[in-house]
């Protein structure tokens, strides 16, 4: 009765689902801050100590607003996505090992598991760009499908060098056995990372790569024609997807959540997924967007052989060890 | 330790569905009502111009990169789960995949 007690506070509070909603807030908020900085504004600034409350409000305030549905619209895709696309994200980030070593739901093959929530997650939204029938969504719902088939093998291969060299399809397992070796991902794969990198930053469609919802060209994407609590789950969504992006790259190639000294395996996991958050912010206020065919054929011209030299290179025992 | 992942996936994917749909139905409480009348509120959004009538999508220039997709979604997973195999198998593998690629970058006239 006791155990179970604490394993339904693990699911719903600590490193379960309020923890995870607040840190989605705290990391958009981030993401926001610094993106601002380094263009020389200020970012949010009123809500809470230097705006950390701006992501919550902006949830509530889009949550109290006018929730319109388009005539045209299919009424069920239309209502169904923003669910799915919030749960299936959140289901996945039980995945990942943040309080302990072992993540809540580990199991051989959850690294394949996570590849294939990452695709759903992007066909949920070419159907909610299709399902709401306006031009400007149908366009962005294309583009976010066509662009999935540019990063999503690089990201699969490069994500399959760190189980190659684990002999593991788990990512606690990965995890263990950077704890066990004392050395992190990155330095054995390098290339990989870097790979894995450039997709997830396609994933989570930011500005290099923000093409299915480009400002300028289509209103919003696939997104266009969402408005009050559905557009609020989306943003969500999004701000969840951003969490699971840091904490993967964190997890695979940084070593994860391992105590360090005094500190326990929480703070040195988010130590690590807020570093992996700024090195994706500092990307995002780099670059400028790329347009459609540039991105897919560029994918496929520099990013996949680079991933497959990877996983040959590990094939050949560089970087690999017993 | 509850490490069962077959119960346990789906009972946390219900878990959050409902806190979505709770999210959803709060939301709906909390919201704003519009009037009944509707108006220009129910036709998609087309920056004050009428939309098109039709919506022309061209992705004949893409097709090579979706047969692509479905051959090396494949490679990546069997490169995923070889790593007991003896190594010089997936390096064989790896290299004709390599050569796949190189094939369409020498052949490819759209790249």
């Amino acid at each position: 009765m006791q155990s179970m007690l604490a394993f339904a506070l693990q699911l719903l509070i600590f490193p379960g689902i309020i923890f995870l909603l607040f840190m989605a807030f705290f990391f958009e908020w981030i993401d926001r801050k610094v993106v601002a900085r380094i263009q020389n504004r200020y970012g949010p600034l009123y809500t809470g100590m230097s705006g950390i409350l701006q992501p919550l409000a902006d949830f509530i305030k889009l949550l109290s607003k006018e929730d319109l549905m388009p005539e045209s619209a299919d009424k069920m895709i239309f209502t169904l996505t923003p669910l799915l696309s919030f749960s299936l994200v959140l289901t996945a980030l039980f995945l990942f090992p943040m309080a302990s070593s072992r993540a809540i739901i580990s199991f051989e093959g959850d690294l394949v598991f996570l590849i294939f929530v990452l695709t759903l997650t992007i066909l949920n939204s070419a159907l909610a760009g299709y399902g709401s029938a306006s031009p400007y969504s149908i366009i962005g719902g294309v583009r976010s499908a066509l662009q999935m088939i540019g990063y999503e093998i690089p990201l699969a291969i490069s994500l399959a060098g760190p189980a190659f060299s684990a002999e593991s399809l788990s990512i606690s397992g990965i995890v263990e056995w950077q704890a066990s070796r004392g050395l992190w991902m990155i330095l054995l794969q390098p290339l990989g990372f870097i790979v894995s990198t450039a997709c997830l930053l396609a994933e989570l469609e930011m500005i290099p790569f923000d093409i299915p919802e480009a400002e300028t060209e289509i209103v919003a994407g696939w997104m266009t024609e969402f408005s009050g609590r559905k557009l609020a789950l989306f943003r969500v969504s999004k701000d969840l997807k951003m969490l699971l992006a840091s904490s993967l790259l964190a997890s695979l190639y940084l070593g994860g959540a391992q105590p360090l000294g005094l500190a326990p395996p929480i703070i040195v996991f988010l130590a690590k997924s807020i570093f992996m958050l700024l090195l994706m912010s500092l990307l995002r206020a780099l670059f400028a967007r790329f347009r459609i065919d540039q991105m897919i054929s560029g994918m496929w011209k520099y990013l996949i052989p680079l991933a497959i030299l990877q996983v040959m290179l590990v094939c050949l025992g560089v970087g690999r060890i017993k | 330790m509850y490490s069962d992942a077959l119960t346990l996936l789906p009972v946390i994917f219900t878990l959050s569905f409902t806190l979505g749909l709770a999210i959803y139905v709060f939301g709906g409480r909390l919201s704003v009502k519009g009037g009944g009348e509707k108006g220009a509120k129910s036709v998609p959004y087309a920056c004050g111009e009428n939309p098109p009538e039709e919506t022309r999508i061209n992705l004949e220039r893409f097709f090579v990169f979706a047969v692509y997709f479905l051959i090396f979604d494949v490679f990546a997973f069997m490169i995923a789960v070889s790593s007991s195999a003896y190594w010089i198998l997936p390096l064989f593998y790896a290299l004709i995949t390599l050569m796949a690629i190189a094939t369409y970058l020498i052949t490819g006239r759209n790249m």
